[in-house]
C-alpha cells in the first residue's frame, strides 16, 4: 500500500514538474497598449535617442518599449534563434546592412511596403532600401548610415614633417615612417577586414561579384590581390596591432596612454561617432574610474582615406537596417514604433548625433563641422558588401576574419585567395 | 486460493520496481531523447536558414556525413580537441591528486584554509573567472606579462599570448585545469579517508616507504575514484565550449583556434548550417562515447567481480 503511494506520489510530481514548463505567459496590458521589445545591435544609438524613443512610444501609444541591446559580435546567432520564435522574438530589429539580404529572403521580417511612402518613400537612403527588398516590396529599411575615415594625430604628424596624404600610396608611405617601437603609424587589426577592405575597394577590387543569378567570391581577381598587396605591406610596416585582432576600439590608441602620456598610434581608421572618444583626457566628474575625452583640435584631425589617384577611397558603407520580425505578435504596436523612429524629429536626432539620417532630407542636422563634411565625403563614394544571399553566412562562419588574418600575418595571397574563394563560394549563394 | 494470492503479490512485487522507474524514464526521454532524435534527423536533411524559418527541410540522406568525412578542416579540429582534452585531463588528475594527498597530509587548520581556497575557485562564475584571467594575460598590462618581464633576460613585454596557437591552447589548458582542480581534489580526498590506517600502518611496518605506499596500496585502493574522475574530466574537456569562446572573442576569430564545442556553434547560429552542425555533434556523441567505452566496461567489469 505504502509503495504504490510512493508511486503515485512520485509519477504525480514528475507530472507536476513536466507541466510547470508549459504554463503559458498571459497577455500583458489590456489596459495601456501594447508593450513591444527593440532590439539594437551595440552602443551605436546614444542613450539620448533611447529614452526619446521610450517616451515617444508611451506617449503614442501608452504601451512600453523594451530596449535589449545585442553584441554586434554574435548578434547574427541570436537573430538566427530568436527571429522564428513568436514566443521569444523582438518585436522591431536593427540589423547590420549587409545582412539583410540574407534575412529578408528567408522571409524573416514582415512586408511594410505599404508603410514605404509614409516612413519617407524615395527620400530614404537608396542603396539601403534596395538591399532590405524582396521582389520590389520592402521588408527592411535604413536606420542609420555611418562610414570609416581617418583620424590622425597632428603634433605627431608635424614632428615628422608630413602633412595630410592625398592620395592612397602616400598615405601608405606616410603612416610607415610614422612607426617606432611603441607606435604604430597606422593602428589595423590583422583580421580587422571592414576596414582593410578599403585598400581593395580602392584599386577597384571586390569581395564577391554577380555573374547571372549567381554570386562569386573574388579575392583572386588582379585587382583585389593589388588591394590585398597593398594592405599586406601596410600591415607589416605600419601597424604593431596583434595579426589576430579583428573589431577593436582603436581610439584607445591614438588618445594619450595614461601610463606613457603618449599615444600609441598616430592614425586610425574608425566610424564617424568616434570622435567623440578621441581627445585630452579629463576624469569623468560623475565618474572618478573613468574619463571623459575632449576634442582638441590642435592635436587631433580628421581626413578622409585619399583614393589611388586622389579624391576619396571608396570604404566600407556602414550602418544598419530596421525590421519587424515577421513572427513578432504586436505587428500594428511595432508599426507605430517605424513612424516614430522615422519622424522628422528623431531622424534630426539620429543627425545631431553623428549618425546619418536614413531620411536624406535631414542629412543637414548633420552640421557643417569637419567631422559632418568627412562622413559626407567619406559616404558618398562607399560601398556595401555583396548582397548575396548568403553573405551573413560568409560573415557569420568567420572566413573573411581568418583570410585576412593570414594575409597580414605574411600569406602567400594568391594561394590563400584561392583557397578562401573556394570555402566562400560553398556558402555564398545560401 | 492462497496459491493465488501469492501469485499476485509476487506479481505486484515484480511490477513495482518498474512504475518506479517510469518517472525517471520519462525525464530521460523527455530531456534527452528528444535532443538526439531532432539532432539526428536534422544531420540527415539540408536544413539552413531557410529552414529555421518555416521552410520544409528536405533529406538527404548521408551526404551531411560524407561531406564532413572529406573535410580536412573538422579532422585538424578533432585532432586538436582529442590531444587537448587528454593532455588537460590527464594534467588536471596530477594536480588534484597532489592536491589531495596534501590535504590528507596537513594540519587541521591548513586544511581548511586550502579547501576554502579550491571551493572558492569552484565556486567562481565561468564567466567572470574568464574575464578575470583574460586581464591576467593581457598583451599590454597583463600581470603575467608584466611579472615575466622582470625576470632578467626575458623579452615578455606586449607578448600576445592568444595570437598564435600554441599559446592560445596552453593559456586555455592552464584556465580549465584551474577550474577543474577542486573537484577532482575534493573526490580524491574523499576516496583517500576510505583508505584504512591498519593497512597503511602495517605496510610501513613491513618497510614500505612513501612513494611504495602510495603507488602499491593507495592507489589500488582508490583507483574506481579516479577512474571515474578522469573518464568525467575527459568528457567534460572534450566539449568545453565557455572558456574557448571568451578567448576567441578575446583573440582571433579564426578556425585554427576552435576546437569541437566552438566549430559546431559556429557552423550552426553563425554559418546558419544547422544540418551539418548536427552531423559535426552526432560525431562528437560518438566520440564520447569511444573514448568512455573501457570505462564503462571496466567499470561494468568490477562492479560483477
Amino acid at each position: 500500500m505504502n509503495r504504490k503511494f510512493g508511486v503515485v506520489a512520485a509519477a504525480t510530481a514528475a507530472l507536476l514538474v513536466l507541466g510547470g514548463c508549459a504554463s503559458t505567459d498571459t497577455p500583458a496590458a489590456d489596459e495601456g497598449g501594447t508593450d513591444i521589445t527593440l532590439w539594437l545591435m551595440g552602443g551605436d544609438t546614444p542613450d539620448t535617442l533611447r529614452d526619446y524613443l521610450k517616451t515617444e512610444y508611451a506617449e503614442a501609444t501608452g504601451g512600453t518599449l523594451t530596449i535589449e541591446q545585442q553584441d554586434w559580435s554574435d548578434a547574427l546567432s541570436k537573430l538566427t534563434t530568436a527571429l522564428p520564435d513568436a514566443e521569444n522574438t523582438p518585436d522591431v530589429v536593427e540589423i547590420g546592412n549587409t545582412w539583410s539580404p540574407t534575412f529578408t529572403n528567408v522571409g524573416a521580417f514582415s512586408d511594410i511596403s505599404d508603410l514605404h511612402e509614409e516612413l519617407g518613400g524615395d527620400k530614404l537612403l537608396p542603396s539601403f532600401v534596395e538591399v532590405g527588398k524582396v521582389d520590389g516590396a520592402n521588408y527592411a529599411e535604413p536606420y542609420y548610415f555611418g562610414s570609416r575615415y581617418i583620424f590622425y594625430r597632428k603634433d605627431v604628424w608635424a614632428a615628422a614633417g608630413l602633412t595630410v596624404p592625398t592620395t592612397l600610396e602616400e598615405f601608405n608611405e606616410s603612416v610607415a615612417t610614422l612607426k617606432t617601437a611603441g607606435q604604430s603609424g597606422f593602428y589595423l587589426g590583422g583580421e580587422d577586414w571592414r576596414n582593410g577592405v578599403s585598400w581593395i575597394f580602392a584599386n577597384g577590387g571586390d569581395l564577391a561579384k554577380k555573374d547571372g543569378d549567381t554570386w562569386k567570391s573574388s579575392l583572386s581577381d588582379p585587382k583585389t590581390i593589388a588591394g590585398l598587396e597593398q594592405l599586406q605591406a601596410l600591415f607589416a610596416d605600419a601597424s604593431l596591432a596583434p595579426v589576430t585582432e579583428a573589431d577593436s576600439t582603436p581610439w584607445v590608441n591614438i588618445n594619450n596612454n595614461a601610463a606613457t602620456g603618449a599615444p600609441e598610434a598616430a592614425t586610425i581608421i574608425a566610424p564617424g561617432w568616434a570622435h567623440w572618444s578621441i581627445g585630452d583626457l579629463t576624469p569623468d566628474p560623475k565618474d572618478a574610474t573613468k574619463t571623459v575625452a575632449t576634442w582638441n583640435d590642435d592635436t587631433f584631425g580628421a581626413f578622409v582615406l585619399p583614393g589611388v589617384d586622389g579624391g576619396a577611397a571608396p570604404v566600407f558603407a556602414g550602418g544598419s537596417n530596421i525590421a519587424i520580425s515577421a513572427a513578432s505578435k504586436n505587428q500594428s504596436a511595432s508599426r507605430e514604433l517605424l513612424k516614430i523612429i522615422f519622424s522628422e524629429e528623431y531622424q534630426t536626432l539620429l543627425g545631431q548625433n553623428g549618425l546619418g539620417p536614413a531620411n536624406l532630407d535631414y542629412a543637414s542636422a548633420l552640421g557643417d563641422d569637419q567631422f559632418a563634411t568627412a562622413l559626407v565625403e567619406s559616404a558618398a563614394g562607399s560601398k556595401l558588401t555583396p548582397a548575396a544571399q548568403g553573405w551573413a553566412a560568409v560573415e557569420g562562419s568567420h572566413l573573411l576574419e581568418e583570410f585576412f588574418g593570414k594575409v597580414n600575418g605574411g600569406g602567400d595571397i594568391e594561394a590563400l585567395a584561392a583557397e578562401y574563394d573556394a570555402k566562400i563560394d560553398e556558402i555564398i549563394n545560401g | 486460493m492462497s496459491a493465488i494470492t501469492s501469485e499476485t503479490a509476487r506479481r505486484r512485487t515484480i511490477r513495482a520496481p518498474y512504475l518506479l522507474l517510469i518517472p525517471a524514464i520519462a525525464i530521460l526521454l523527455l530531456g534527452l531523447g528528444y535532443p538526439v532524435i531532432w539532432q539526428i534527423v536534422t544531420s540527415l536533411q539540408q536544413y539552413g536558414l531557410a529552414q529555421q524559418f518555416g521552410k520544409p527541410a528536405p533529406f538527404v540522406g548521408l551526404d551531411n556525413y560524407a561531406a564532413l568525412a572529406s573535410n580536412a578542416d573538422l579532422w585538424w579540429v578533432v585532432l586538436r580537441s582529442l590531444l587537448f582534452c587528454i593532455v588537460t585531463a590527464l594534467l588536471t588528475l596530477a594536480v588534484g591528486s597532489l592536491l589531495a594527498l596534501l590535504m590528507a597530509a596537513v594540519s587541521k587548520a591548513a586544511k581548511v584554509i586550502l579547501q576554502i581556497a579550491l571551493l572558492l575557485a569552484w565556486a567562481m562564475p565561468v564567466v567572470a573567472a574568464m574575464t578575470v584571467w583574460i586581464w591576467l594575460f593581457d598583451r599590454r598590462r597583463g600581470v603575467v606579462n608584466y611579472l615575466l618581464d622582470m625576470i632578467p633576460g626575458v623579452e615578455m613585454n606586449r607578448f600576445d599570448w592568444l595570437a598564435q596557437p600554441s599559446t592560445f591552447f596552453l593559456v586555455a589548458s592552464i584556465i580549465v585545469i584551474w577550474m577543474s582542480v577542486p573537484f577532482v581534489a575534493f573526490s580524491i580526498y574523499a576516496g583517500l579517508t576510505q583508505v584504512s590506517d591498519e593497512v597503511l600502518e602495517a605496510a610501513q611496518l613491513d618497510g614500505a616507504n612513501g612513494w611504495q605506499r602510495f603507488w602499491f596500496i593507495i592507489a589500488p585502493m582508490i583507483r574506481p575514484v579516479i577512474a571515474i574522475v578522469l573518464l568525467l574530466q575527459l568528457i567534460w574537456d572534450l566539449r568545453v565550449f565557455t572558456q574557448i569562446t571568451m578567448l576567441k572573442d578575446a583573440g582571433s576569430k579564426s578556425g585554427d583556434f576552435d576546437l569541437l564545442g566552438t566549430y559546431v556553434y559556429q557552423l550552426g547560429t553563425s554559418a546558419q548550417n544547422f544540418g551539418m552542425a548536427s552531423a559535426v555533434s552526432i560525431l562528437v556523441l560518438a566520440i564520447t562515447i569511444a573514448l568512455s567505452w573501457f570505462y564503462i566496461r571496466s567499470l561494468l567489469k568490477e562492479d560483477a567481480a
